[in-house]
C-alpha cells in the first residue's frame, strides 16, 4: 500500500514522529507559560481551589497525608513545611502532585510539586512564608485524579508576606 | 546568610546528599539556592506596584538526565527558598537541580551520585 501511494513506510513513520514530538513540544511549552503567571495570584483561598482544582470532590487524607508543620512559627518570612504521603509510587499508581497552600496568604497557592515514579516516595519539603495565623493545607492528586486533603493551623507571631 | 545575602551571592545552590548511597535506596536530598524572592510590594494606596516581580518560579530535578520531579513555585516561598525531595537511586549518575527565576535566569547545582 505505500507502494502505491509512493511513500516508503519509513517516511511516513518518520514524518509521524516528527508531528509528535512537535505536538509533545506544544503541549509541554504551552501550560508551563500559562501556568507560570496563573499559579500565585492574589485572590482568595476559594477562588484559588476553584482555578486549580475546578471544584473536584477532596477527600480527607489524614490516613495518608503528613503534613508536616510547626504549631507557631515565630517568623512567618521562613516556615518549613514537609509533606509525606504513604503511597505506593509505582507506573500504575503514583502520587502526581503535591499541593502546599496557604489559607490566608494573599497569594494562597505556595507550590505544587509534581512527582514521578522514579522519585522513590511521596514526599517533599520547602521553606514558605506565611502572613498570618491560618491554616496549611497539603493537596495531592493522585494518578488517577483523586485529590486527598490535610490542613493544619499554625500560629504566626510575625507575618512574612509584607506588602 | 539571610537578610546579609549580598548580591553577588545570588544563585549560588547548595545540595546536600546523605553521605553514602547504596543501590535501590530512596535518597532524600535538600537544596537550596540564594535568592531574593521578591515579594509584592504596595504603594501609599494599597496598590500592588505593578512589575516584574524576581523569583523563582520553577524548579525541575533530573536524574539520569531525565526529570523525575519539578516545583512550580510562587512569592509565597521564602526568601533564599529551600527544598526537599527524593529519588530512588537505581544507577550511578548525575542528579541536577536546576532552579528557573521570572527574569530569565537560570541557576543549577548538580551531585555526582556513586555507590559504595
Amino acid at each position: 500500500m505505500a507502494e502505491e501511494t509512493g511513500l516508503s513506510r519509513r517516511a511516513v513513520l518518520g514524518t509521524l514522529g516528527a508531528a509528535g514530538m512537535m505536538a509533545a513540544a506544544a503541549v509541554t511549552v504551552r501550560p508551563r507559560a500559562a501556568e507560570a503567571q496563573g499559579l500565585g495570584q492574589n485572590e482568595t483561598i476559594e477562588a484559588a481551589l476553584k482555578r486549580v482544582f475546578a471544584g473536584r470532590p477532596m477527600k480527607d487524607g489524614s490516613g495518608a497525608i503528613k503534613l508536616d508543620v510547626p504549631l507557631i512559627a515565630e517568623n512567618g518570612a521562613v516556615v518549613p513545611v514537609a509533606v509525606e504521603v504513604t503511597a505506593p509510587m509505582t507506573p500504575q499508581s503514583y502520587v502526581k502532585h503535591i499541593y502546599v497552600v496557604a489559607d490566608k496568604n494573599r497569594i494562597p497557592i505556595v507550590t505544587r510539586v509534581a512527582l514521578t515514579p522514579e522519585s522513590g516516595q511521596a514526599y517533599m519539603g520547602a521553606n514558605i512564608r506565611l502572613g498570618e495565623t491560618g491554616d496549611v493545607r497539603a493537596i495531592v492528586e493522585q494518578s488517577d485524579g483523586t485529590l486527598l486533603q490535610v490542613k493544619r493551623e499554625v500560629k504566626v507571631t510575625v507575618g512574612g508576606c509584607g506588602g | 546568610m539571610g537578610a546579609g545575602a549580598s548580591v553577588s551571592d545570588i544563585g549560588k545552590v547548595r545540595l546536600r546528599l546523605p553521605a553514602s548511597i547504596k543501590t535501590g535506596d530512596v535518597v532524600r536530598v535538600r537544596c537550596l539556592v540564594i535568592h531574593p524572592m521578591e515579594r509584592v510590594e504596595r504603594d501609599k494606596a494599597g496598590k500592588i506596584v505593578d512589575k516584574k516581580y524576581r523569583y523563582i518560579d520553577k524548579v525541575t530535578v533530573t536524574y539520569l538526565g531525565r526529570t523525575i520531579a519539578s516545583f512550580d513555585t510562587t512569592q509565597s516561598v521564602s526568601e533564599n527558598p529551600f527544598f526537599a525531595f527524593t529519588f530512588k537511586a537505581t544507577d550511578p549518575g548525575k542528579l541536577a537541580v536546576t532552579f528557573h527565576d521570572t527574569h530569565g535566569e537560570t541557576y543549577e547545582g548538580t551531585a555526582d551520585i556513586r555507590f559504595g
